[in-house]
């Protein structure tokens, strides 16, 4: 009957990390790494829902996008290189970019056994929510090529064509009608893996033997169902599970057994978004870009990735660019990194030349009304939440009155995806590709937006910027391959983009992942960055899979 | 016979008010489920723009009483209710409500089940116990267990699964049976059993842990009061065992009042214990509210809520008529 409000949970829990760490015993046990699964924590929670449907992209289990249907490709967040061929073999453009012609590999079989031919994967992209309206024809050729074509250039698309369409069996798919309430519990795929048992507590893979590169190495693999944090910390320190991406604050205490290695990526930008375009039905002081120019040089980046994310995060970019990795992208190296420390001169300058004057109580305003700004973020993100406050303190020393909440979760998202916000702590999602292309496509240009009181469809650009220059510069690098055009492209997105700040970039986030390498052997390494171990990617998760061993 | 119809009356009244409620509460809570499905698929999809056709299933599941009435909504809830549909759960789609809570309900109904019945034996005995040897050291047995009701239950169960789990490695650290064992989920063996019943141990402990102390101190002053009742002492001056005394004569009459908070601790049994659940990821109901109010999950929330009120209302019925049969005061003033 006791029920402490969860306000006191989060509280507790920290409170609780604290002495659960310096608690910490080791007592791994021993399993030999050959004859048992790998056990993965995804993230999912319980119950797990029975479904394997690869178009349930939010709800279906996690095993289903790589390890058990495939796309065309892997494409490498992490590295420049080119993308790697899993069911397909090449891929070629048109010059125009509107023709795609795409080689498979030869001789590959579903997992029942029936032949995967240039068919199933001329039948995949046009069956469902694979069908993009601006297909104009697609036709298999012979057994291994696919030709497809379009109304526009799909350059920028190919992450999305090539890289996260889940190529699905023609012999069972077209007998499913309404592929949204399909389940597909018995799936079959093209992957290394494929399913062995299922309940709503963890689901079992086992090793497709069909599989084109023979069956992987690790025999069996099995993802948990895991409801909190710390009970996956638990079964990590005792040796229960082998691999879980999630954040740890005090890594030492998991891997210093030495069963346990870590490695951290810093790849998502996390940024304040601002409803920062007038014109499309934005109110507030933070529709003017000195407000956002002055709050971006007023924050202590650094204290904030020490207090707020645990000195894991990175150095975030106001080129939106992923460096070292997009480095030829990048036209001004003044636009590397934002000011990791604040300053609060240049604030007030910034805003005094715009006409604000200080108030009695020290607060910046113009025609007698002071700057006051609303900052929410969702109630137990703590790296948001401590943000966020740290930010608020941040811009008061320089004169900026910025209030920070709290909000459910439900009401975060329903503001910002309708415009009738002024300031949200937020989440970008990293161009997958070497190319910051998407990022500027998808929350910079006006089509990816919608006005006030209206939902984007057609991208995430929440923030409702609207830009002429800008839009026509994606444009441009979205129709050409030609690297002087799009860089001339990307340098004029970049310094319009850095000056008006529609979001002001914060950090870059951490991704900790851990995993056991005493009993499996070929994690990625520094060294070797094949592909991101965390394991709630999806295709990412699946090579990483592919290239383990048991250890004996 | 006029009691139980009128009783009976009343809680049909209840019940069609818990169950309108039911249908508003949810709706009065900020966001579009539809909406916040989409933005989800929309952000999972990479950039990929949703084609009109999921934009439509996905309305027409989540979203189709957009637009129409509040009264049609309403008469169209009853309508699925009396076929017992309880609509597609949206945060686990296309899964139904009734299968996620039929799954569900059994692990709640025996791990809460039979920590409440053990608590409230428990704090019964002691208490009666308590208050029988009143004045003597066994009095530090109260503000002892209250203290353990007041530690936050959290806290309690974080610091037993640090020592007990992790640092002993005694007991199972999370779930309702050992998904390692058994990768193919339940079976009816004696393995799994035992495997179920070695995972209930620590979440059922914490739940008796935080909750005897109330039972205890609302027995131990009940039976204070009734030993100093005339008909004890004339059971004393009739020269019967204590015992017999304890046990027949004060104990029995100082329970009464807790059966009633009993009643309707059984009631709350199914709404499981949220935090348990989530700290052990317990396979329960519980668990399924709280995921269901994040992710707004209308369908999941109005089921999950359903279950819980027709169960509370019918253990006070039966309680009710129970009390009524006992006690005839209750029946001619009722």
């Amino acid at each position: 009957m006791q029920r402490p409000r969860t306000r006191v949970i989060a509280m507790i829990a920290a409170g609780t990390t604290a002495l659960a760490l310096s608690l910490t015993a080791c007592s791994p046990s021993s399993d030999d790494g050959a004859d048992r699964p790998l056990r993965v924590w995804s993230g999912s929670m319980t119950p797990i829902n029975n479904d394997f449907n690869p178009f349930h992209v939010d709800t279906a289990t996690h095993l289903t996008f790589g390890a058990i249907y495939e796309p065309l490709f892997f494409f490498n967040q992490l590295s420049a290189d080119p993308p790697v061929g899993l069911v397909g073999d090449s891929y070629t453009y048109s010059d125009d970019g509107t023709e795609l012609t795409i080689t498979i590999k030869p001789d590959q079989k579903w997992s029942d056994g029936k032949p995967l031919t240039a068919k199933d994967v001329a039948f995949t992209f046009g069956y469902g929510s694979n069908v993009d309206p601006d297909m104009t024809s697609i036709e298999a050729t012979d057994d291994t090529t696919v030709v497809i074509t379009y109304s526009t250039p799909k350059f920028t698309a190919a992450s999305l064509i090539l890289g996260s369409t889940w190529i699905v069996p023609e012999h069972i798919w077209s007998g499913i009608d309404d592929f949204m309430s399909e389940t597909n519990q018995q799936p079959v795929g093209s992957g290394p893996y494929k399913l062995k048992s299922f309940t709503d507590a963890a689901y079992t893979v086992e090793a497709n033997p069909l599989f084109r590169d023979g069956a992987p190495a690790v025999t069996e693999v099995q993802d948990i169902g895991i409801d909190s944090n710390q009970s996956s910390e638990d079964l990590l320190k005792t040796g229960k599970i082998d691999w879980v991406g999630q954040f740890i604050a005090n890594p030492d205490n998991v891997t210093s057994s030495g069963r346990i290695a870590t490695m951290n990526q810093q790849q998502d930008p996390t940024v304040i978004v601002t409803c920062a375009d007038e014109a499309m039905g934005c109110v507030g002081p933070q529709v003017d870009p000195a407000v956002r120019q002055a709050i971006n040089v007023a924050i202590d980046r650094s204290t904030i990735r020490e207090k707020a994310f645990a000195g894991l995060a990175g150095e975030s970019s106001p080129a939106f660019a992923l460096l070292p990795r997009d480095e030829k992208w990048v036209s001004d190296a003044s636009l590397a990194t934002s000011p990791q420390s604040p300053d609060a001169a240049a604030a007030s300058e910034i805003l005094e030349a715009a006409g604000y004057t200080k108030d009695s109580d020290g607060f910046y305003g113009k025609d007698g009304k002071t700057i006051e700004l609303d900052l929410f973020s969702p109630d137990g993100w703590t790296d948001y939440n401590d943000a966020a406050k740290l930010i608020s303190e941040h811009a008061a020393d320089a004169g900026i009155r910025i209030n920070a909440r709290t909000v459910s979760e439900a009401e975060y998202w329903t503001p910002i995806a309708n415009g009738d916000f002024q300031l949200a702590m937020y989440g970008i999602t990293q161009s997958l590709v070497p190319d910051p292309f998407s990022n500027y496509d998808q929350y910079f240009t006006t089509l990816a937006s919608a006005k006030v009181g209206e939902e984007p469809t057609k991208g995430q650009n929440y923030s409702r910027y609207s830009n002429p220059i800008v839009d026509e510069a994606v444009k441009a690098a979205g129709a050409t391959q030609d690297e002087t055009i799009k860089k001339d492209a990307y340098a004029s997105i970049q310094a319009e983009i850095s000056r008006d700040l529609p979001y002001i970039p914060v950090v870059l986030n951490a991704s900790q992942s851990f995993f056991n390498v005493a009993d499996f052997t070929g994690w990625p390494s520094e060294s070797d960055l094949y592909a991101a171990p965390l394991p709630y990617l999806s295709t990412a998760s699946a090579i990483v899979l592919t290239h383990l061993k048991p250890a004996k | 016979m006029n009691f139980y119809v009128r009783r009976i009356s009343f809680y049909l009244v209840t019940l069609w008010a818990a169950i309108s409620l039911n249908f508003l509460l949810p709706r009065l809570l900020p966001g579009d489920p539809a909406a916040v499905m989409l933005g989800k698929l929309r952000r999972a999809n990479g950039g990929r723009p949703l084609s009109e056709e999921t934009i439509k299933t996905i309305t027409s599941i989540l979203g189709a009483e957009k637009g129409t009435s509040l009264w049609d909504q309403y008469l169209a809830y009853w309508g699925r209710l009396l076929q017992g549909d309880l609509g597609v759960s949206s945060t686990r789609y296309p899964a139904e409500v009734s299968d996620l809570i039929a799954a569900a309900l059994p692990w709640t109904v025996i791990l809460v089940g039979v920590a409440t019945v053990l608590s409230f034996a428990l704090g019964l005995i002691a208490g009666a116990w308590v208050g029988w040897r009143r004045g003597t050291w066994l009095d530090h047995l109260v503000p002892a267990t209250t203290f353990l009701q007041s530690i936050p239950y959290f806290w309690l169960a974080l610091v037993l699964v640090a020592v007990l789990s992790v640092q002993l490695g005694l007991l199972p650290i999370f779930g309702g049976y050992d998904v390692f064992e058994f990768p193919a989920g339940p079976e009816w063996s004696w393995a799994f059993v035992a495997s179920a019943i070695e995972h209930a141990i620590l979440p059922a402990a914490t739940i008796v842990i935080s909750s005897v102390g109330g039972w205890l101190l609302g027995m131990r002053n009940m039976m204070v009061q009734t030993m100093s009742e005339d008909y004890v002492v004339t059971a004393e001056a009739k020269g019967l065992t204590p015992s017999r005394i304890r046990t027949r004569y004060a104990g029995r009459n100082a329970a009464i009042p807790s059966l009633a908070g009993f009643g309707i601790a059984l009631g709350f049994v199914v709404a499981g214990s949220i935090v348990t659940e989530q700290v052990f990821s317990y396979p329960g109901i519980g668990k399924l509210m709280i995921q269901a109010v994040q992710g707004l999950d209308y369908a999941l929330m109005q089921g999950v809520f359903l279950v819980i009120t027709l169960t509370v209302l019918a253990a006070n019925f039966v309680m009710e008529l129970i009390y009524g049969f006992i006690d005839p005061r209750v029946r001619t003033r009722g």
